[in-house]
């Protein structure tokens, strides 16, 4: 039988930068997957880490990479041919087959934009299974902005409020208001009854825009989040993710907001 | 890319730190072919002060000399390194901060001038240290895994969880419950509880957890029957300067204090 | 189940026996109880269960998952060892259940599964609470053994529990003789074992008692080491000096009560607050584990309360909570 814990080798199709400190990776990995699900990369030497997938293929999977740690930073280094270890995929991501006919509410915050353009590449592949698709993805500054290709292309289609916390002197080609993510929503007239919203970001975005979608009559089992713990061996074992009994890698990332709305800390 | 500059140095202190770098006989070829061993004064009698990618050293501050060859690494060097009980946190030297003067005074050297004594304080007392690799003696290994992870670009997070896990994981009992005045439980471990697995209590040598129950370990050394000038001296032996907080906690007056120790502020309440 | 008898005096000469197949691993008296390899059968000690578990000789404390070589990984041979286990009390034989769930069920774990699969279980039932500190009486405890021993004044009576257990019947049958004699589920029942109180600790989460159980945690993780069941672990690499390209990929236990448990880059620690990581231990045990494997973990062993160096005893804290107003 297969040993769970050996990660397999992928060939890396290309990387690209996104910011500074982000990049995306595209893997040979054919293999079907749902928004929102993540594999385990491997560097030896290094360790692995949960990265999501942030695409909808069957051919590849993309990846994109914040250079926060040894792994992540070691990736980084992987170039177009070379060989990169995976495993997986794992998790339970969105329920896309539940969403059909809703309106579709994205929120997203930083680098949690990645598991999101999963969703919205998933949507754009089925586009005539949803309805209207609202985008608020808010970012730190201009130069933080991750998927400004896509972005463009997004525009023509879909309505979308970008904000920076703070703009500073950074030319873009990216129009984005100052301020945050959570009053682009606020202002935003959008209709909770056939809608369903997915959030993903820093805790206190996420907090802060839970509230304010309910304020606008979305109901707790209409909202998605996604949490993000240590772990290591993503099958529900090593216990390092588990939140009052759920695991991040089995139940999760992905939660219905009724699943874990009590636990505080999302 | 050409190899890594590294120097490895002492200010005051025994050089068994330097030594436990040695000490990895069967590696330190090795070493030299990851890195270029630049400086390394104990072993070598060719030593170039230049820049530095990242030097480690040994020993506590005590007098000006050290502090003026501190700051002469510091400043030329990307990364400096603690290396050792004394360049952590004071270890038996700095002890002398908790004792009264006229205990050691006529110990101080008087005729020689130019030896002029500085309240002995650990590294970071002075400069910015980037990485700790605390003990007496440091664990060899973790000399050998820091050097590999800085070659690679993952220096290794130091270990932060008390000596009692691995202590436990290697089938010891708790000295504790014999009575003996282990500090294992607020101690940071990643030295394979050596002095426990030979039945020595642990003295707290590579100083308080970030978590540790300071309250709750004072009183466990009080029910033991431990009188408070005991658990002072035995406390403060190794890692007294890092436990600025350990006189309120034994007169029962604890609010929240903070120390700082391997670049994390230690909270305690 | 089937029912043999085993004369008193024929106890070592099973042993004996056993030796001849199997390394046999029975509790020894040294500092305190361990489970070891014997050498001599005089040498089991069955008054007091071990202090330590069981479970190291299947969940290591340290695993080499695989070496690698740049991108190249080789996964190590995984032999399977015949071995004997002798002297296991009920407690610790649902233990070694609740572990094969995991890491047989839940996902097939090689090195689990090989360091278990040739292991005969030979269980020895405890006539009384062996310790203050029991309370396997209070949780869902089954059957699960090859073979069971049960010290009945005059002789021993062994009950087969699996095929494995019926085979070693079969091949030491000189040994056995046959009874009529049957174990009923009332002698089953361990006495004095049954002092954690049956509630829903889900409606105690907030509870402000369980600050008599932090006050005095250390956070040093002795009740996870200890604990037969605990089977959270953590993973790292480590590389070779002379080619830092090889090496490999360890895996060694880890414990949830400390803060390294849930740090994540960056510093941030999910379960910074030491009752939460207190709770999240009894939760685990008591709660979470039933809801995806219909039994508790926790077996009641009472290990991790006889080596906690300050006794915290969660199961009298969890006793004396009362449901607060507000």
């Amino acid at each position: 039988m297969d040993n769970p814990y050996v990660p397999r080798p992928y060939k890396v199709l290309s990387s690209a930068r996104e910011t500074a400190d982000t990049f995306t990776m595209t893997v040979g990995m054919a293999v079907l997957h749902s928004p929102g699900q993540f594999v385990q990369v491997s560097v030896p030497g290094y360790g692995e880490a949960p990265i999501s997938i942030c695409s909808d293929s069957r051919k590849e999977i993309k990846l994109n990479i914040r250079q926060v740690g040894a792994v992540t930073n070691a990736l980084a280094g992987l170039k177009k041919g070379e060989t990169v270890l995976l495993r997986g995929p794992y998790g339970k991501g969105y329920p896309m087959k539940k969403l059909n006919g809703k309106d579709i509410v994205i929120v997203g915050g930083g680098c949690g934009v990645a598991p999101l353009k999963g969703l919205i590449d998933y949507v754009e592949n089925h586009r005539k299974d949803f309805g209207q698709v609202s985008m608020f993805l808010g970012y730190r500054s201009p130069d933080d902005i991750i998927f400004k290709k896509e972005l463009a292309g997004w525009k023509k289609k879909y309505s979308i409020n970008v904000t920076v916390d703070k703009k500073g002197n950074t030319k873009s080609c990216i129009d984005a208001r100052e301020g945050f993510v959570t009053d682009a929503l606020g202002e935003t007239d959008i209709r909770a009854d056939k809608s369903a919203a997915m959030i993903c970001g820093p805790p206190i975005m996420m907090k802060g825009s839970i509230g304010i979608l309910k304020s606008k009559g979305f109901r707790d089992k209409q909202i998605f989040v996604s949490t993000e713990r240590l772990m290591y061996c993503a099958m529900g074992v090593c216990c390092h993710c588990m939140i009052r009994g759920k695991f991040t890698c089995l139940d999760g990332p992905v939660f219905r907001y009724d699943e874990i709305m009590d636990i505080e800390n999302g | 890319m050409g190899k890594l500059k590294v120097g490895v140095y002492g200010i005051t202190g025994c050089a068994g730190c330097q030594l436990s770098v040695i000490f990895n006989e069967d590696e330190i070829l090795d070493i030299v072919e990851l890195v270029d061993l630049r400086a390394f004064p104990f072993i070598k009698e060719v030593n170039p002060e230049e820049e530095f990618d990242c030097v480690i050293v040994e020993g506590l501050v005590a007098d000006r000399g050290d502090l003026k060859t501190l700051k002469m690494l510091r400043r030329n060097s990307k990364m400096l390194v603690s290396l050792g009980a004394c360049a952590c946190t004071g270890c038996v030297p700095a002890y002398r901060s908790f004792t009264l003067k006229e205990n050691y005074e006529h110990l101080l050297y008087r005729k020689m001038e130019e030896i002029k004594d500085v309240e002995p304080t650990p590294l970071d007392a002075h400069i910015l240290v980037d990485h700790y690799i605390p003990g007496c003696p440091p664990e060899k290994k973790e000399i050998l895994s820091f050097i590999k992870g800085l070659v690679r670009g993952s220096i290794p997070r130091p270990y932060q969880s008390p000596v009692c896990v691995e202590c436990r994981q290697n089938g010891n009992t708790c000295l504790l419950d014999q009575g003996k005045p282990c500090l294992g439980p607020i101690t940071a471990g990643g030295c394979h509880a050596v002095c426990i697995n030979g039945g020595f209590e642990c003295w707290g040598c590579r100083g308080p957890t970030e978590d540790m129950n300071l309250d709750l370990m004072v009183r466990m050394l009080r029910d033991r029957g431990f009188d408070d000038k005991f658990i002072n001296d035995r406390l403060r032996t190794f890692a007294g300067l890092k436990l600025p907080m350990l006189e309120k906690v034994m007169s029962g007056k604890a609010h929240k204090t903070e120390t700082t120790f391997r670049g994390v502020r230690v909270f305690y309440e | 189940m089937e029912v043999l008898l085993l004369k008193k005096e024929r106890l070592n000469g099973f042993i004996e026996k056993l030796q001849q197949d199997f390394e046999v691993i029975a509790p020894l008296k040294g500092d305190v109880i361990r489970f070891l390899p014997l050498k001599n059968p005089d040498d089991i000690f069955l008054g007091k269960n071990a202090y330590f578990p069981i479970k190291e000789y299947f969940f290591k404390k340290n695993e080499v998952l695989f070496q690698f070589n740049g991108t190249k990984i080789i996964v190590p041979e995984l032999p399977s060892k015949k071995r004997a286990f002798f002297g296991l009390r009920r407690c610790d034989l649902n233990a070694i259940k609740h572990q094969d769930m995991v890491f047989m069920n839940d996902i097939h774990d090689p090195y689990y599964t090989a360091a278990r699969k040739d292991s005969y279980l030979i269980g020895y039932h405890c006539n009384t609470a062996p310790s203050p500190y029991c309370f396997c009486g209070s949780l869902e405890l089954a059957d699960y053994f090859d073979l069971m021993v049960y010290d009945k004044k005059d002789d021993f009576l062994v009950e087969i529990g699996s095929s494995k257990g019926k085979g070693m019947a079969k091949k030491y049958a000189s040994l056995f003789s046959k009874t009529s004699k049957k174990i009923s589920e009332e002698e089953k029942k361990i006495p004095g074992s049954d002092r954690l109180e049956k509630k829903d600790i889900s409606l105690f989460y907030n509870n402000s008692d369980w600050k008599k159980g932090t006050d005095l945690c250390l956070s040093c993780g002795a009740c996870t080491a200890l604990c037969p069941t605990c089977y959270c672990f953590e993973t790292h690499d480590e590389v070779k000096t002379s080619n830092i390209n090889e090496g490999e990929r360890k895996r060694n236990w880890s414990s949830c009560q400390l803060q390294e448990f849930t740090r994540v880059a960056g510093e941030h620690v999910y379960r910074k607050d030491r009752e939460e990581r207190f709770k999240h231990r009894i939760f685990h045990q008591l709660e979470y584990f039933k809801e995806k494997h219909k039994v508790p973990l926790c077996v009641g062993c009472g290990r991790c309360i006889e080596g906690c160096p300050t006794r915290i005893d969660f199961v009298d804290i969890l006793n004396n909570m009362k449901v607060e107003n507000g």
